[in-house]
């Protein structure tokens, strides 16, 4: 003990005590799960820290903990931080003015009821919009989703807006990713870091990529500038950027060339035995060869019976039979033409032949004996790609996705540990599913809606026995799309905001396009095959913009300017309810306060990553005025409710014709007073997750009050819990996809197979049927600088942007990032401040100029927000945010639209400008 | 002028800087609780910064103190410009001062043009074969620290039980000596206070038991703690039985506590884009410049016991080195902070 110096010492033993230690968590978009402690007295919060509570899982596997950022571990700063809102604020001067007074809560909601009561009474209520967000945790997200739902209003749906989907992916596999939990890397042998940072993205489990290296894999890190996660790695790939597919398709091109693929694994997993029609490049149908037979019956080549044969759709496993995976073959169709056959094996040897390593090399700058060495390595190691959410960001993002997605295929490399791409998969929290269908709280209603759900399923699944379970569950989802509120917002952002033009332009679009955007978005919408979905239509002009914890003027793609210019004249009122005056709440007409993590409870989204129940417990309670959620709609549903019955409007139609209520709004919304607070809603769902399986009996909110977290014991009932397919074991790493590969259940997409062949016409026009390269398109103009940007290490988004601890972390300022030789060459020099621009528009912004950057690439990590700016022109005013149209298909097997899942998204990556010293 | 008592046992600190991935979780860890008054605004006891670099204090390397030949050397006092940080930005006037856009916020007028971390992520090198890494610093606790024998006003001591570097405030006058004669320049002023402060050791976490913050939350699992007389410790394996963990600068003569383990980072490239497995991307000399010439043999340990690894045998080092259990690398400070109850 140390005694010297007492008088002295107590001063910092003072400092280091507190009253009350609660858990928190901070619900953030990272979608981590770290577990804090929080530390507080006299109902202020002191400091966190880290609760390191998560047990080792697999023995020989290095545990979780402590799972911690700089980010968490400085949150409670950014309760009293001078961007912190306390008060509602109603907009005096101009929009955008800053020009604010204090009112009252009531005064507030009452204004805010008004407009919804008058948009739904003008214009229908599909004239008030919502944007999801996937900021803040699932008592953020619960309430205005509720609240949308009951009145009939428009959700945007969140991944269409932060574009996170990996459009490849759900190309391949029919879902987003095959990513297992964190831990699981460690069983990896070959660990390619590639298109991600994760020592700035994944702080929290980046130890288990140098935790693998000492463990003896290897560590390889792909990209443009050798990153900070470079650092991790054995060897560092220098790619040109944006030309991934190249190189990935290159690898594909060795080992089949050396015979080195793992031809078990593409029989069973894969659509490489399925036969073609040579002619048409289109599948061989059971509705070609036979009268009535079905369209989504395939057919593959049996080697020993020498003869045509259905593939098996209710499993991968070929049994005895050996589907040939090359030659040519005849097929006698129903009309008694004979016609030539082959196995898209056949088809994607031709189309690699373009990609041997001398001819990918020039597209990718890697050395061909490199790219032959890494692919001769993956072919004999557990591989996996830690790939993040950097590629769905990229135009072409879904041919590079394809293309990993195919190299991991001749590899054999997903469904066992240590193998995979990890970007997102969800777990099930199937409490939260049930929410909605609850008539009444309790367990007796739980089974009674879980017998409802299973009803169903098996009704869908007696129409088709050869489904597996998660393709019921999305066809059980489809369902419910088209009664429900989301819509991609893709549509909105073309009819409503402006963006028809920008996309209309072709010198930035892809050049093989054959007509122009707007053509395809007609004939899409012609065709049907977004019926249902495009809200607001055309016809409807928005009233309402509603925006709860997310960020669309600092986000939005394409400029801020886009929305402020087209979008907000027509809006009568924008409401934010956010704990931080940001971009858009400074755009605002009425700011919310909202209560932050820490001063109330909430719970992370499930995923896979920690494959953890992220808690977080109220330490203290909400500063100033600020009030959670569910508090600001519950008490918005009553307003609501008031208003309408004094203007009269108590009854309407929906946008599907439906007539709706207002005059039970607030009794609707509580479900009858059975949810007066977010107590009982979260209560409710954990309760709820463990009659339904996916937690244990230590699932309980008082368990997570005393314990912290708990981890997830099963994937549920519901499609995106199911999609992980993996085993749940109390030992073990989560192994996503090991259904598919251990067990044969086929795969959710049209062929029920890994797919990489899609005969879709417009992919056939496209010449994107199969996994290719495409150069990106020279969006924003034909400059000389490549834009490629990503996520910064020091706020997730724009969320800890205005930390004061943390701005001290970096510069404090916006940067962009250039090489030693770009600067040079312009007479740019470190900390100068320079112009950023092309066609699309310009900003300021200080430079920095480090030798690790690329020369002709140029990094503006994202999160500053434009008001960080001169003008407030900030970093999206280069991004002219183009839609690839390719994803406007739909009703194409599993190209169909689903909740956060397959739509277009706009891309922002790989912009071209130029820089100049101001 | 201070006199050295040596401590019975010495508490060190050993950090992986191939495990350290640069995020600061330490700096803030460490900010959080010990830095938050007026007058510490500028202070970071712990700090991570890019190498080569400036690092903070901007230029602290060439700065001078310690020790030359046993004698104490002449030393700079950093500037608080050098230090930097600690600015102001201002938000009242852009979000809520009705001027719209003209003004952005930035920083106020007159403040610093450096800070903690202003260097990040520059290295050197030309790409594609530049390099960089992280070296997080704190207080050495040195064995012969400086700063307690310039200390005029015999306010430095060394803690007997556990070989902390503290402070008594109430003797300092804010001389600053001290800070003269650390060459590791990590003292601070505290203009309100009008003493000096530096880091603490977490004293008041060990004597409960529990690890410093720094340690703790520290997510790249990248530091231990722990006595280097504790021969079954993973801190003295590391420094005393593998070699593979050493100090910064020992030329400076304090015997530091901090021990590093030498990065590695990834092969060189040859001019036509081919893996050059036999170069150093850093170049040996500039890491011979930090750790001194020990750093070789630590670095061919660390490749030799990796290469082990790889082909399949077992390796101590290796396993030490992926801390298959967290509590490892907390020694014996295990406790949960959230356990105790202050009466």
């Amino acid at each position: 003990m140390t005694t010297t110096g007492t008088a002295s010492l107590d001063r910092y033993r003072k400092r280091w005590s507190w009253e009350k230690a609660t858990f928190g968590t901070h619900c953030l978009n990272c979608l981590a799960t770290c577990p804090y402690r929080v530390f507080s007295a006299d109902g202020k919060v002191l400091f966190e820290e880290p609760a390191a509570v998560f047990g080792q899982v697999e023995d020989g596997v290095p545990d979780m903990n402590p799972m911690s950022c700089q980010k968490g571990s400085a949150w409670s700063v950014q309760l009293t931080a001078p961007d912190r809102l306390l008060h509602p604020l109603r907009r005096v001067g101009e929009r955008g003015s800053g020009e604010w007074e204090e009112i009252s809560w009531d005064e507030a909601l009452g204004e805010a009821a008004d407009a919804i009561v008058e948009a739904i009474d003008f214009e229908g209520p599909e004239s008030v919009v919502f944007e999801e967000t996937v900021e803040g945790g699932l008592l953020t997200q619960a309430p205005y989703l509720r609240f949308a739902g009951l009145i009939g209003a428009v959700t945007l749906d969140a991944n269409g807006l932060i574009n996170d989907f990996p459009a490849g992916h759900h190309i391949t596999f029919g879902k987003f990713s095959c990513a297992s939990s964190v831990d699981d890397t460690f069983h990896t042998e070959l660990v390619l870091i590639w298109h991600s940072n994760p020592s700035y993205t994944s702080i929290p489990y980046a130890h288990y990529i140098t935790e693998a290296r000492y463990h003896g894999s290897r560590v390889v890190c792909i990209a443009p500038d050798y990153s900070p996660s470079s650092l991790m790695a054995d060897t560092y790939v220098p790619i040109k950027a944006s030309t991934d597919a190249a190189f990935a398709l290159s690898m594909c091109q060795v080992i089949l060339d050396e015979g080195l693929a793992n031809t078990d694994f593409l029989r069973s997993q894969t659509d490489f035995p399925l036969l073609v029609i040579e002619s048409t490049r289109r599948f061989l149908r059971a509705s070609d060869v036979v009268s009535g037979g079905k369209e989504d019956q395939f057919y593959w080549w049996d080697e020993a019976a020498s003869t045509l044969a259905e593939a098996p759709r209710g499993t991968l496993d070929p049994e005895d039979v050996r589907p040939a995976m090359s030659g040519k073959f005849s097929a006698t169709l129903v009309d008694g033409t004979t016609v030539d056959v082959v196995p898209v094996a056949e088809l994607l040897r031709e189309r690699l032949q373009e990609y041997t390593p001398e001819r990918a090399s020039e597209i990718c700058g890697v050395n061909p004996e490199v790219i032959r060495e890494l692919a001769r390595e993956a072919s004999r190691k557990r591989t996996k790609i830690l790939e993040g959410f950097n590629t769905p960001k990229y135009y072409h993002g879904d041919l590079m996705e394809r293309a990993m997605c195919l190299f991991l295929a001749v590899t054999g490399n997903w469904g066992r540990p240590g193998t995979g791409i990890q970007g997102l998969a969800l777990a099930g929290l199937d409490g939260y599913m049930l929410f909605g269908m609850k008539q009444k709280r309790g367990v007796a209603e739980t089974i009674r809606v879980m017998e409802g759900v299973e009803g169903a399923i098996a009704a869908l699944g007696n129409q088709d026995p050869e489904a597996s379970d998660e393709m019921v569950g999305y066809e059980l989802l489809q369902r419910g799309v088209v009664s429900g509120t989301a819509s991609p917002p893709a549509f909105f952002h073309f009819y409503h905001c402006g963006y028809k033009d920008t996309w209309n332009r072709a010198e930035w679009s892809d050049p093989t396009m054959k007509r122009s955007f707007e053509d395809y978005v007609n004939d899409a919408v012609r065709r049907g095959w977004w019926g249902g979905l495009v809200k607001p239509g055309p016809s409807t002009d928005p009233q309402v913009l509603f925006i709860v914890a997310t960020n669309p003027i600092r986000r939005q793609r394409g400029g801020s300017d886009t929305l402020l210019q087209n979008l907000w004249p027509k809006l009568e009122k924008v409401i934010v309810v956010d704990t931080r005056m940001s971009a858009t709440a400074l755009q605002a007409d009425i700011v919310l306060p909202a209560a932050m993590q820490y001063e109330r409870i909430n719970l992370q989204y499930a995923i896979t990553h920690s494959f953890r129940v992220g808690f977080s417990d109220e330490a203290v309670k909400p500063q100033g005025e600020a009030r959670t959620e569910w508090q600001i709609f519950r008490a918005l549903s009553e307003k609501v409710q008031e208003r309408a019955a004094e203007q009269g409007v108590n009854e309407y139609l929906d946008g599907r014709r439906q007539p709706r209520r207002l005059d039970n709004l607030a009794s609707a919304f509580t479900l009858n007073g059975a949810y007066e607070s977010e107590e009982a809603v979260v209560d409710e769902w954990l309760r709820d997750s463990i009659e339904a399986g996916t937690l244990p009996e230590d699932g309980t909110l008082q368990s997570l009050r005393e314990k912290g977290t708990t981890r997830f014991s099963g994937l549920g009932m519901f499609a995106p819990g199911l999609s992980l397919a993996a085993n749940v074991e109390p030992n073990k790493t989560v192994t996503a996809f090991q259904w598919h590969v251990e067990d044969f259940v086929p795969y959710p997409t049209l062929t029920h197979r890994a797919q990489f062949l899609i005969d879709h016409p417009w992919f056939q026009e496209a010449d994107e049927d199969l996994p290719r390269h495409k150069d990106t398109p020279k969006m924003g103009g034909d400059y000389p600088l490549l834009l490629t940007s990503g996520h910064s290490r020091w706020t997730v988004h724009a969320v800890s942007m205005g930390n004061p601890t943390l701005s001290g972390t970096h510069r404090g300022e916006p940067l962009a990032i250039l090489s030693a030789e770009d600067a040079r060459s312009r007479g740019i020099a470190d900390g100068d401040l320079i112009e950023v621009r092309n066609d699309r528009g310009s900003y300021a912004i200080r430079a920095k100029v480090a030798p690790r950057v690329r020369p002709g690439q140029v990094i503006v990590y994202n999160g500053w927000e434009p008001h960080m700016f001169s003008e407030w022109k900030g970093p999206n005013e280069v991004e002219p945010g183009m839609v690839k149209w390719l994803h406007l298909v739909s009703r194409y097997g599993h190209l169909r639209y689903l909740p956060f899942g397959w739509q277009p998204v706009p891309a922002d990556r790989a912009v071209f400008v130029e820089v100049a010293k101001l | 002028m201070g006199t050295i008592t040596a401590s019975k046992r010495q508490l060190a600190w050993v950090f992986d800087l191939n495990k350290c991935i640069g995020c600061q979780t330490c700096s803030v860890a460490c900010k959080m609780l010990w830095t938050q008054d007026e007058g510490t605004e500028h202070q970071w006891w712990m700090t991570v910064n890019t190498q080569p670099g400036q690092g903070t204090p901007k230029g602290w390397e060439t700065m001078g103190g310690g020790y030359k030949d046993g004698k104490q050397t002449p030393g700079k006092l950093p500037t608080p410009e050098e230090f930097g940080g600690g600015w102001d930005y201002n938000y009242q006037e852009v979000l809520r001062g009705g001027k719209g856009r003209d003004v952005h916020l930035e920083k106020t007028a007159g403040s610093k043009t450096w800070g903690m971390n202003w260097d990040e992520d520059e290295g050197a090198g030309e790409f594609p074969n530049s390099y960089y890494f992280y070296l997080p610093r704190l207080c050495n606790h040195c064995t012969q620290p400086g700063c307690v024998e310039a200390c005029p006003n015999d306010a430095l001591y060394k803690d007997p039980e556990n070989g902390l570097v503290l402070r008594n405030e109430d003797l300092c006058k804010g001389a600053q000596m001290c800070a003269r004669a650390c060459p590791y320049k990590k003292i601070y002023f505290n203009p309100a206070r009008k003493v000096s402060q530096q880091c603490i050791g977490c004293f008041p976490r060990i004597e409960q038991g529990v690890a410093p913050a720094c340690v703790r939350q520290c997510p790249g699992r990248a530091a231990w703690i722990g006595f280097l007389d504790d021969a079954h410790g993973p801190v003295a394996k590391l420094v005393n039985q593998w070699k593979v963990a050493l100090p910064l600068h020992p030329e400076f003569e304090t015997k530091p506590n901090v021990y590093y383990i030498p990065p590695l980072s990834p092969a060189p490239l040859n001019a036509d884009g081919s893996w050059n497995e036999n170069g150093d991307r850093i170049p040996a000399s500039y890491l011979e410049s930090l750790f001194g010439q020990p750093v070789h043999g630590a670095v061919d340990t660390l490749k030799t016991e990796m290469a082990k690894r790889r082909s399949g045998q077992p390796s101590e080092l290796m396993d030490l080195l992926v801390m298959y259990k967290w509590e490892e690398a907390l020694g014996h400070l295990r406790r949960d902070p959230a356990e105790i109850v202050w009466s």
